[in-house]
């Protein structure tokens, strides 16, 4: 135990911070705002009459409680968040849509990272041409902007699950964690834990996942979250243009069919504002986190 | 009042600058914007004749002129470049007699020799398959030119309305008369582009491209200087592609548009509200104007299981019109009751088929389908949704995109059949894809569309659609879009022989309500198509630089501004004062 005395209780608060890195308050703001949103899904489903969602099951053009449309409807607490032009209700849709979008992005990064993870270490660690052929695809991949193939994809098959357009995305997700492991990974080989685990035998296999990917788990963690922020912008782009899955409400299809529907000039802000700000709380969300993650594998940013 | 005009005038000018035309500058108050809620997709062919190619983004409101037009107000045929057409005494044969002083943009004379050669043309081609040409080809075996202003026309059957079908733009358009002095040096009719165009018309094309035409006034018009019409008051009419309802209510609201398309009665409140100018047919609610071509779902009678007419029936069954017109029109039009359109000219037709017990109801009755369905052979699974041999009950339901009115109400549609227990599916499709690959050549299950239109004022228009006679095997084309749905049972061909007797009658013909409840029986027991609701248009007009657009009060014809008749509308306008 150091000696404290002459340090005040702020002080001694901060120090103590130090003890776990991942007591950062950007990496718990950002958690909590994308628990909420998760909290909302889950609560949402139990608390909340699903079927609402759907088309022609409520009133059209609600406004939330204590405001007034166009036609002088106040809002009602059977809709307090209004409803859309086609008679469903705000709150259903952000309860299931939410998540959904949320989701989405996160299958993809998931299927994304893992395969980056695996080509990476592969292409690091048993370099040559493994390595050429490895890098060349991923550096080709990574000059492709993926919303203009999947625009072409999406528009040629219409309708798709979020699964598989979760799947979709990750085929454009996987280049930027594939080579920035395999970076990692072409100097950590070098280093003595990895010399003294291959000199004693170890296989391949054991060395690059059981010995390093532990030491590289903030970077993954740094990755993913940009990664899972990149498949949901990508995801709520093709839904924006009205190329996501039709009857499974999103964010991003909200928005599109705000759009469609003259809801600017009706002044229906709470159709394409309030899934707005959900996604902004969404993203604000991840970028904390992604900040945070970053503090804690990079002590030198971490301020007293 | 000196900020606003310049940025009109600015937006005017960088209008005509993005279409690389420099030449002339024409002032925004002297120019009418219409709108057009299609792409152009190939802005350098004005073949009118063949698929994919357009007619209204001007070149038939325009350029070319009809030689008659149907006026909806008075039920009769306004002459425009013919003047009269009589029939002998059993309407087999018609004699037209043309305008005199008519000149195409060119200089020659419009005779007798064009009306010839056209026809003829499209009697000897049938890869000119426009519905407008396939209507000529089977209804006329040959025409005679008696001297330069008189034709005479041998149907192959009598025809009463043979006038109105295929000269008075009853629907849409009209048989279009071109130029022979430019089409008889075309090798092939189907190839030629006819760039740059010709027509009759009082404004002649200037330039084009995918999201506009502008076509500019030909101060030498015929019609002017003959006394038929004067010279009409814009020198510059513009089609432009709006692209959806939000930017179409921005323009109207800012006026960089005089005449919109459909909007939803929502956007356009909120558009009169911020911009007083804008009027549309009726001065209140519901504002729209009862369009002829009451919509309806197209479904495939060659695919399983909709091949099966109670299956058919059951989705009659399940889908709920009143919900259709409450949800996705906001309560502007009202229910189909039958296959026609609710005008009071139809009411003797629509009450014969009511009577004998074939009129659709408003609501669903899905619990009449569920029976229909298991009788099927479907069961209930756990995800509510009908199966049979373990693959659920699906449909997909093909609807163009080019508008919400269009895509609102499949969404309702798929909704109810979902709930019902059937696993629908809304494929949206760009528009030049859906009427020029999906459609005719019955590329799929089931889809939205309003091809039962046709009647006015007479049944046997709409009727004759589906007779057996159009069924062509699924990947060749329907001719003029008639019975996509490939109805070809013995119910079809009773029904069919039925309607062919009908085709010689006069519309006034006593039996005719009788002959049309004997021949609906066969719809309503077999459904090839599903009646849904009335078409309504909210078609807002701006008249802040033009007035005199039609409206119920000044009904002179009807607002389909893309329609051939549009002629009328655009002598009619008068600039704002």
């Amino acid at each position: 135990m150091a000696d404290t005395s002459d340090l005040t209780a702020r002080q001694i608060r901060r120090m103590k911070r130090f003890d776990n890195p991942w007591r950062n308050p950007k990496l718990m703001w950002g958690a909590s705002l994308l628990l909420g949103i998760i909290a909302l899904g889950l609560l949402g489903r139990l608390f909340w009459n699903l079927d609402l969602v759907f088309t022609g099951s409520a009133p059209l053009k609600l406004p939330p409680v204590g405001f007034e449309n166009l036609r002088r409807q106040e809002g009602v607490w059977d809709h307090p968040l209004g409803t859309d032009g086609s008679g469903r209700d705000m709150l259903s849709l952000l309860i299931i849509g939410a998540p959904n979008s949320l989701m989405v992005g996160v299958l993809a990064s998931l299927i994304g990272m893992s395969v980056g993870i695996f080509l990476g270490f592969s292409a690091g660690f048993l370099k040559g041409r493994v390595d050429d052929v490895i890098r060349v695809l991923s550096d080709v991949m990574i000059t492709i902007p993926p919303l203009l193939i999947l625009v072409v994809f999406q528009a040629a098959y219409g309708d798709v699950s979020l699964t598989m357009m979760a799947i979709l995305i990750a085929c454009f997700v996987w280049q930027s964690p594939t080579r920035l492991i395999r970076a990692q990974v072409l100097s950590m080989r070098e280093s003595g834990y990895v010399q003294m685990a291959r000199l004693s035998g170890a296989s391949t296999l054991h060395i690059m996942f059981r010995e390093m990917l532990p030491n590289l788990v903030p970077y993954l963690f740094g990755s993913f979250i940009a990664n899972v922020t990149t498949s949901i912008v990508t995801a709520v782009g093709l839904e924006v243009l009205g190329l996501g899955p039709q009857r499974v409400p999103t964010l991003g299809r909200a928005i599109y069919e705000a759009i469609n529907s003259g809801a600017l000039i009706q002044n229906l802000w709470w159709w394409w504002g309030i899934p707005t700000i959900l996604l902004a709380v969404m993203f604000i969300g991840l970028l904390l986190i992604n900040l945070g993650l970053d503090e804690v594998s990079n002590p030198r940013l971490r301020k007293l | 009042m000196k900020a606003p005009r310049t940025l009109m005038l600015a937006s005017a000018i960088a209008l005509t600058a993005a279409s690389g035309l420099l030449a002339q500058d024409v002032a925004r108050e002297d120019t009418v914007i219409f709108d057009l809620d299609r792409t152009i997709s190939d802005p350098e062919n004005f073949n009118w004749f063949t698929a994919g190619t357009k007619r209204e983004h001007g070149a038939h409101q325009a350029m070319w002129e009809p030689l008659f037009i149907l006026n909806y107000t008075t039920g009769e045929l306004d002459p425009w470049l013919a003047t009269s057409i009589t029939p002998n005494g059993d309407f087999s044969e018609w004699t037209m007699t043309l305008r005199e002083g008519v000149e195409w943009s060119d200089g020659e004379a419009f005779d007798a020799d064009d009306v010839v050669f056209t026809v003829q043309m499209v009697l000897g081609n049938e890869e000119l398959s426009a519905r407008e040409a396939a209507t000529i080809r089977a209804q006329v075996a040959s025409v005679e030119k008696i001297d330069n202003l008189t034709v005479k026309l041998t149907l192959n059957a009598p025809n009463p309305r043979f006038p109105t079908e295929n000269f008075g733009v009853r629907i849409f358009g009209s048989f279009l008369i071109m130029p022979e002095h430019v089409w008889s040096a075309a090798e092939n009719p189907a190839t030629f582009a006819f760039y740059p165009p010709i027509g009759t018309g009082p404004y002649t094309y200037t330039s084009g491209a995918t999201n506009r035409m502008i076509w500019d006034r030909n101060d030498d018009y015929w019609g002017a200087r003959t006394g038929f019409q004067d010279l009409p008051a814009p020198q510059r009419l513009i089609w432009l592609e709006t692209g959806g309802e939000e930017s179409r209510a921005q323009l109207l609201a800012t006026n960089q548009i005089d005449a919109a398309q459909n909007v939803s009665i929502g956007t356009f409140e909120a558009v009169q509200a911020q911009n007083p100018a804008v009027i549309a047919w009726h001065d209140g609610y519901p504002y729209a104007w009862p369009d002829p071509c009451a919509r309806q779902m197209e479904i495939n009678t060659t695919v399983a299981p909709w091949d099966d007419p109670a299956m058919r029936k059951a989705v009659a069954a399940i889908i709920d019109r009143s919900q259709i017109v409450n949800v996705a029109y906001e309560g502007t039009t009202v229910a189909s009751e039958t296959m026609f359109v609710q005008y009071g000219s139809m009411s003797p037709y629509i009450d014969a088929v009511k009577a004998a017990g074939y009129g659709l109801p408003a609501r669903a009755d899905v619990d009449a389908a569920q029976a229909a369905i298991e009788a099927a052979g479907y069961t209930m699974g756990s995800d509510g949704l009908y199966e049979k041999d373990g693959t659920d009950l699906s449909v997909n339901i093909h609807v163009n995109s080019a508008s919400t009115e269009y895509t609102r109400t499949i969404d309702v549609i798929v909704e109810q059949l979902n709930r019902a227990g059937i696993a629908a599916r809304a494929v949206p499709v760009e528009n030049g894809v859906f009427w020029g690959e999906v459609l005719p050549f019955g590329g799929y299950e089931m889809s939205y569309s309003w091809l039962s239109c046709g009647s006015v004022n007479e049944p046997w228009t709409s009727m004759t659609r589906y007779t057996n006679a159009s069924v062509v095997p699924v990947g060749e084309r329907s001719p003029g879009f008639n019975n996509t749905a490939r109805w070809d049972t013995d119910g079809a061909a009773a029904y069919t022989a039925i309607v062919d007797q009908m085709a010689g009658m006069a519309s006034d013909d006593p039996a005719l309500p009788g002959m049309v409840a004997e021949a609906y029986q066969h719809l309503d027991a077999e459904m090839p198509f599903v009646p849904l609701v009335q078409a309504a248009k909210l078609l807002p007009f701006n008249t802040t630089y033009w007035t005199g657009w039609p409206t119920a009060d000044n009904a002179y014809n009807h607002p389909a501004f893309w329609w051939g008749h549009t002629h009328q509308i655009i002598h009619a306008l008068e600039k704002a004062e």
